[in-house]
């Protein structure tokens, strides 16, 4: 009896505070999405049931920014794991100065999605923009592009630089899944005559298998989540071209200021991933998905 | 043997390369926070510049009250970085060293609310924040990281934990402490590093984030830094030696932080928060 009472003192202040930051507002959140809360609305507050809902799908934008999402997904998690991966197997064996060399190449990460977004802004800007003078040099190009300011190139721009971003996030997820192989299975393959690339396909990649399953799982719904580098960089423009669900959702908060639509918004989003997340579960056994 | 030496030059190249990509992005910011006025928007583009200027900073710290916006982001992202730290401790350390009835909905509660994102629930905490009069005051946005920090926190917090062997507070016990005494003498300080990778990695992401500080937050004296950099942004005709000096001064926090607790935050999070 004592023993539970610890249990649940301990426990408690971590249980509220998510209780009444995160979950109390999902629900309401919930709700709000079947009202008719909005800048212009506030006295006369009422419940207009799937009004909300009727609207965002009647939107004949709206499969462009579904479309949008799934570009964004694909493109940025592909090449963040390819990109990942190899920085990781080159980092796998030691060399002078690694630990420092890590800090310089893993930094993106720990920096706001918004500066980052901001930072290449600049880099990426069709005047001055240092890309398009590297390319002119380089004789790559002939005339500058406008990066962000037309939309056939807005979106796979947004997506380079979510793929800078993400690099190490998947570099250091995979770099520590091959410090866990041991050595030994390299031996025994090195003297059946193995060469680099059997010993990766045969043996690298199956032993880390269910990390490389965990993180492009996990990065598919953080990558979903993530307007802060469109945000920096075209908050959804030009001309939409860039917008996808969570930049639509922010952008119904700030510009159009309707919250109950935003929140609806926000709960198609979340049942998308819980969807997704039951998916994942199912597909990564619980062994893998050790909690 | 020459195989061996070939591998070796184009894993250097591609090293290399990889490293120019991180941070060229970086240099260029910094060079562009401190090109004077004249050089900015001059072709051919200048990739050094030879008559350095504090212009851009200046202005920063003059024209916008960067100084401000500073000190409300280290105020609210240190107080609410050790809240949460503090919390995930004494929840981190149940969930690592108890079986219970209901721990695996324990787990899976804060696993589910780590994956609701902050800009999906700002609007109504806003309305929460609102009833109690909190809004546009920093102790709002301190309880919001608080929470957020909590869900991921603990379970980094139970990952480091795991790693703790047992049998050392077991040995306590018989000693004659009581639990919470093992807890505080004994495992706490075998935690440190842990602790302040956790630590860490909260005040990183409280210092990052922008969309419920943009809500929360409306005059200019209770701005967080990214709050600031977004209305620098949205001011027309912003020059961008000033916004990338803002930038830079954004960054140095951050990128303090992570060199100096880089090995261990993301030891805590391959081992905690994503374990095979």
């Amino acid at each position: 009896m004592k023993q539970r009472k610890f249990i649940i003192l301990m426990l408690l202040p971590t249980i509220l505070l998510i209780s009444f930051i995160i979950l109390y507002p999902t629900i309401s959140g919930v709700l709000l999405s079947f009202k008719n809360y909005s800048i212009f609305n506030f006295g006369k507050v009422k419940w207009v049931g799937f009004e909300n809902y009727k609207e965002i799908f009647s939107d004949v934008f709206y499969i462009d920014i579904v479309w949008n999402t799934i570009k964004w997904i694909f493109f940025s998690v592909f090449f963040q794991l390819i990109f990942g991966f190899i920085l990781a197997l080159l980092m796998k064996e030691p060399f002078k100065g690694r630990g420092l060399y890590a800090g310089f190449v893993f930094y993106p990460w720990a920096i706001s999605g918004f500066a980052i977004g901001l930072i290449w802004s600049w880099l990426l800007n069709g005047q001055f923009g240092v890309i398009n003078d590297i390319l002119l040099r380089i004789g790559f190009i002939k005339e500058g592009f406008n990066f962000l300011s037309d939309p056939s190139l807005a979106m796979f721009s947004v997506i380079l630089v979510n793929v800078w971003y993400g690099i190490p996030f998947f570099a250091i997820m995979i770099l520590a899944a091959l410090q866990s192989i041991p050595d030994s299975l390299y031996e025994a393959a090195e003297i059946d005559g193995a060469g680099y690339f059997t010993k990766l396909f045969k043996i690298t990649i199956p032993y880390i298998k269910p990390t490389l399953i965990n993180t492009i799982l996990l990065r598919i719904i953080w990558v979903m989540n993530f307007p802060d580098v469109i945000y920096g960089m075209t908050r959804g423009g030009p001309a939409g071209s860039t917008e996808i669900l969570s930049v639509k959702m922010i952008n119904t908060v700030f510009y159009e200021s309707n919250y109950s639509k935003a929140a609806a918004h926000g709960v198609i989003i979340v049942t998308v991933l819980v969807l997704y997340t039951i998916m994942y579960l199912k597909l990564t056994s619980k062994k893998e998905f050790s909690l | 043997m020459k195989k061996k030496t070939i591998w070796q030059i184009v894993r250097f190249i591609l090293l290399a390369l990889f490293l120019l990509f991180a941070i060229f992005p970086l240099y260029w910011i910094i060079l562009t926070s401190f090109k004077p006025v004249y050089e900015l928007y001059t072709f051919p583009i200048k990739y050094w510049t030879n008559n350095p200027s504090l212009y851009g900073y200046r202005k920063l710290f003059e024209f916008v009250n960067f100084k401000q916006y500073f000190s409300n982001s280290i105020f609210v992202s240190l107080i609410a970085a050790f809240i949460s730290t503090i919390f995930a401790m004494l929840s981190g350390y149940i969930l690592s060293r108890k079986e219970f009835k209901w721990r695996y909905i324990v787990i899976l509660y804060l696993f589910f609310s780590q994956m609701i994102p902050s800009y999906l629930i700002m609007v109504p905490q806003y309305i929460m924040f609102s009833k109690f009069h909190l809004i546009n005051k920093l102790i709002s946005i301190i309880i919001v990281y608080s929470g957020f920090g909590a869900a991921f926190s603990t379970i980094m917090a139970k990952g480091f934990f795991d790693r703790i062997p047992k049998s050392i507070e077991e040995a306590a016990l018989i000693d004659g402490c009581n639990e919470i005494q093992s807890l505080f003498k004994i495992t706490v300080p075998l935690m440190l590093p842990g602790l302040s990778a956790i630590l860490s990695f909260s005040f990183v992401n409280n210092w990052n984030e922008l969309f419920t500080a943009v809500m929360f937050l409306n005059t200019a004296d209770k701005y967080t830094v990214p709050v600031g950099l977004y209305s620098i942004v949205s001011k027309a005709g912003i020059q961008w030696n000033v916004l990338s000096a803002g930038i830079v001064i954004a960054l140095l926090p951050t990128i303090i932080v992570f060199s100096i607790a880089q090995k261990y935050i993301i030891s805590g999070l391959t081992q905690g928060s994503l374990k095979d």
